[in-house]
């Protein structure tokens, strides 16, 4: 029994260790940068002063988290790389799980494995396990790079074990997200709604203190709620811990209760045709690309809709503090005291989900020429060159309609909470954007 | 229209060292149906990537009624394919794959398509992820046999069905060549080549070795003469033209085989008092293992 387990696990691990090697390097990498180039930014007192205001702002600590031990070069690398070293370690667990569990199992390539003598339940057990060494090593990466800067150990050990709890929070989320969901896809997306609204939950926490209680029903905020290097409390890690292991228990129950190449979730066995948008190679690259839109456009609104509830706030408190705004001007970020201003800095980020958008479409049109459901499309008296323009006239659609929803969304946002923002104005901003 | 449906000059398909398909000349008429042979790897699959414009030649030309294979535009609108491995969306059911296609493609009959998924027995309300091979396979062949193209080029196209369906199969390609459809087969099953096609082309390790009409193809080969006679055996059969070895069965029995007119061994056999002939003509089995045996002796 032992060797064929461990050719289970190596079979995960061959899946796996690429992208492992390269997320436990970032997430090693970050902080250590950070960390080192503290003092440096910390030497002038004025920037320090303006930092330590600016992170006092409800807005600011809605988007980059809440403030602790900014005095600390420990408390300033959490403040400003742990929540992205955290979304990166959790966005790649999503991604890793259900890809070596769901995607194999969809491919029909488990069939085989299966067919061996390591039963379903040992199967996905070792596959999640060799997932989650990744999060424990990034965590105990993150502890070892800040204890050799020079900061609290105590602090470094709450911090990275947090980063690591998280992890494998997500690991075990899209575990079960792959148990319940018959294809990938819906596994993947079930994940990444949980780690999106996890989000939404803390910052909304994080800015508005009557909603603090949020925080404890998200990982992200329960990570928050550990303080590192302030007072390094271990009682929301510990939570978090707990939740992963029942849902771990979940996992493996679920996963001997299921068919194999299918979810607690049934397929429907049949349905009646839906034949709208399967005319022509165009309208079905639009219709192709609808479902995984209005995900991206959910996120992407939830977001601008946060900025544009903040923005107000946070420009009213720049506006109030002309050194604070010089203090940003100095560092590139010029008129932060106007909305227009302000909300012009924030759409520079809408690159990076408009950026994410389009290159995930078309790598899932590269996918599905060499997969093969693109031929019988080939076969038709269709060039090539109209297939890939269809993909691309819907992709670049797609996009467009993502920078229609944030810049709706500031404007809606930003009108709720007594702001002035016309909608062509809060149009145009992200359109700038996305076309420099 | 022109009355080549295909036309290959010299066809060839290199990757890197490795010559896929060599200099492939071949020729198939409108209204014919053409049977594509060859083992595994033999570049069936590479040369019909070819003629449907979704490979490139490396040298050589390919034509479709006249027009180049690469003009997939123009040549797509007269053909219909069935790839060799069925890939389908795997969120779309059975129905929106065939209306996808109808829509896209060269233009269909939908009763003749209806009647089609009546006998190949095909749940189209299903979404393709639940779907077998077989089905998967039965999808594209009423997308394809429900066109109007004047050519049908199906790779393989019964390697996952069922003895029955196969007989749905080998009707369909009877009812394609009725209405003037031009069927270019690709297959390793050689009683449905022999039961459906007029001519066949044999290919290996890419390079075409033999084309000829069925009937032709047997009489190039040899027949297997069985004679029972009583008294005297048949003399001199042995130093005839055509006559190969001649193996005595028993007491009153003899076999020999025999190759091009029989006429001289029946003249033969004439002058003995022969009780009963058999002469079994060669399946198209052992014609091919004939070629592809010979081929791994050289090789």
């Amino acid at each position: 029994m032992k060797p064929a387990g461990r050719a289970v696990t190596q079979l995960a691990v061959r899946q796996t260790r690429r992208g492992g090697l390269l997320v436990l390097g970032l997430a090693a990498a970050m902080p250590a940068l950070v960390a080192a180039t503290y003092t440096s930014v910390m030497a002038d007192p004025a920037a320090a002063r303006s930092i330590a205001g600016l992170a006092a702002n409800p807005a600011i600590r809605t988007l980059f988290g809440e403030p602790v031990a900014l005095d600390q070069a420990g408390g300033f690398t959490v403040w400003r790389v742990g929540t992205v070293v955290t979304v990166l370690l959790a966005a790649w667990a999503i991604l890793a799980t259900t890809r070596i569990t769901r995607g194999e199992e969809d491919a029909g390539r488990w069939d085989v494995l299966l067919a061996g003598r390591v039963p379903l339940r040992a199967v996905v057990a070792r596959h999640l396990a060799v997932v989650m060494s990744v999060p424990v090593a990034a965590g105990a990466a993150v502890t070892t790079v800040l204890v050799l800067a020079g900061t609290d150990p105590a602090g470094a050990a709450v911090h990275g074990a947090g980063i690591g709890a998280v992890g494998l929070f997500f690991v075990a989320v899209a575990g079960l997200a792959a148990q319940v969901f018959p294809a990938r896809a819906g596994a993947t997306g079930a994940a990444v709604a949980v780690l999106g609204t996890g989000l939404l939950a803390r910052m909304i926490g994080d800015g508005l203190t009557e909603l603090g209680w949020l925080r404890w029903l998200s990982p992200f905020g329960l990570l928050a709620l550990s303080e590192p290097y302030a007072r390094n409390r271990v009682l929301p890690l510990l939570t978090l811990l707990t939740v992963t292991v029942l849902l771990i228990a979940a996992v493996l129950a679920a996963a001997g209760h299921r068919d194999v190449q299918g979810g607690l979730i049934a397929v429907a066995s049949g349905r009646r045709p839906r034949l709208r948008l399967l005319s022509t190679v165009e309208t079905f690259a639009l219709r192709r690309l609808l479902r995984p839109l209005t995900g991206w456009a959910l996120g992407v609104g939830a977001y601008y809709l946060l900025i544009g509830f903040t923005t107000v706030s946070v420009t009213g408190f720049l506006a109030g503090n002309p050194a604070l705004a010089d203090e940003a001007a100095r560092a590139g970020f010029t008129g932060l005291g106007a909305v227009e201003g302000f909300i012009a800095t924030l759409f520079a980020l809408l690159a990076l989900p408009v950026g994410a958008f389009t290159a995930v479409r078309m790598s899932a049109y590269v996918a599905a020429e060499t997969n093969r459901h693109l031929t019988l499309l080939s076969a038709q008296p269709v060039s090539r060159l109209r297939l890939l323009t269809a993909e691309l006239a819907a992709t670049t659609g797609g996009a467009l309609a993502l920078v229609t929803v944030a810049g709706t969304a500031v404007w809606a946002g930003i009108t709720a909470t007594g702001g002035d923002l016309g909608l062509p104005t809060a149009l145009a901003g992200p359109g700038t954007r996305f076309r420099s | 229209m022109n009355d080549r449906a295909l036309h290959t000059v010299d066809l060839t398909k290199r990757y890197g060292r490795f010559t896929a398909v060599d200099s492939l000349s071949l020729e198939v008429p409108a209204g014919e149906v053409f049977g594509f042979l060859g083992p595994n790897g033999a570049g069936k699959s590479t040369t019909i990537r070819m003629l449907l414009g979704l490979a490139r030649p490396s040298a050589g030309r390919a034509r479709v009624f006249g027009s180049d294979a690469s003009d997939v535009a123009r040549t797509h609108r007269l053909l219909a394919y069935v790839p060799a491995d069925v890939a389908l969306w795997p969120t779309l059911t059975g129905a929106e794959i065939l209306h996808l296609q109808a829509r896209t493609g060269p233009g269909i009959d939908p009763a003749y398509r209806d009647e089609l998924v009546e006998r190949f027995a095909l749940d189209t309300s299903r979404p393709a992820r639940t779907y077998s091979t077989g089905n998967r396979q039965k999808v594209a062949l009423v997308a394809a046999f429900a066109t109007r193209a004047p050519l049908l080029v199906l790779d393989e196209p019964t390697s996952g069905l069922d003895p029955l369906m196969e007989r749905e199969f080998r009707t369909a390609v009877g009812q394609a060549r009725d209405r003037g459809q031009t069927v270019f087969l690709s297959s390793h099953q050689l009683s449905e080549v022999e039961a459906v096609c007029d001519r066949v082309g044999i290919l290996r390790a890419g390079r075409l070795i033999e084309i000829a009409a069925m009937r032709k193809l047997r009489g190039l080969r040899r027949a297997e003469v069985t004679v029972s006679y009583t008294g005297a055996p048949p003399a001199g059969l042995d130093t005839l033209p055509g006559v190969g070895p001649v193996e005595q069965l028993g007491a009153d029995r003899l076999r020999f085989s025999l190759t091009g007119t029989p006429a001289p061994a029946l003249r033969a056999l004439a002058a003995a008092d022969v009780t009963a002939l058999v002469i079994r003509e060669p399946t198209l089995e052992e014609i091919f293992l004939d070629y592809y045996g010979s081929a791994e002796a050289t090789r």
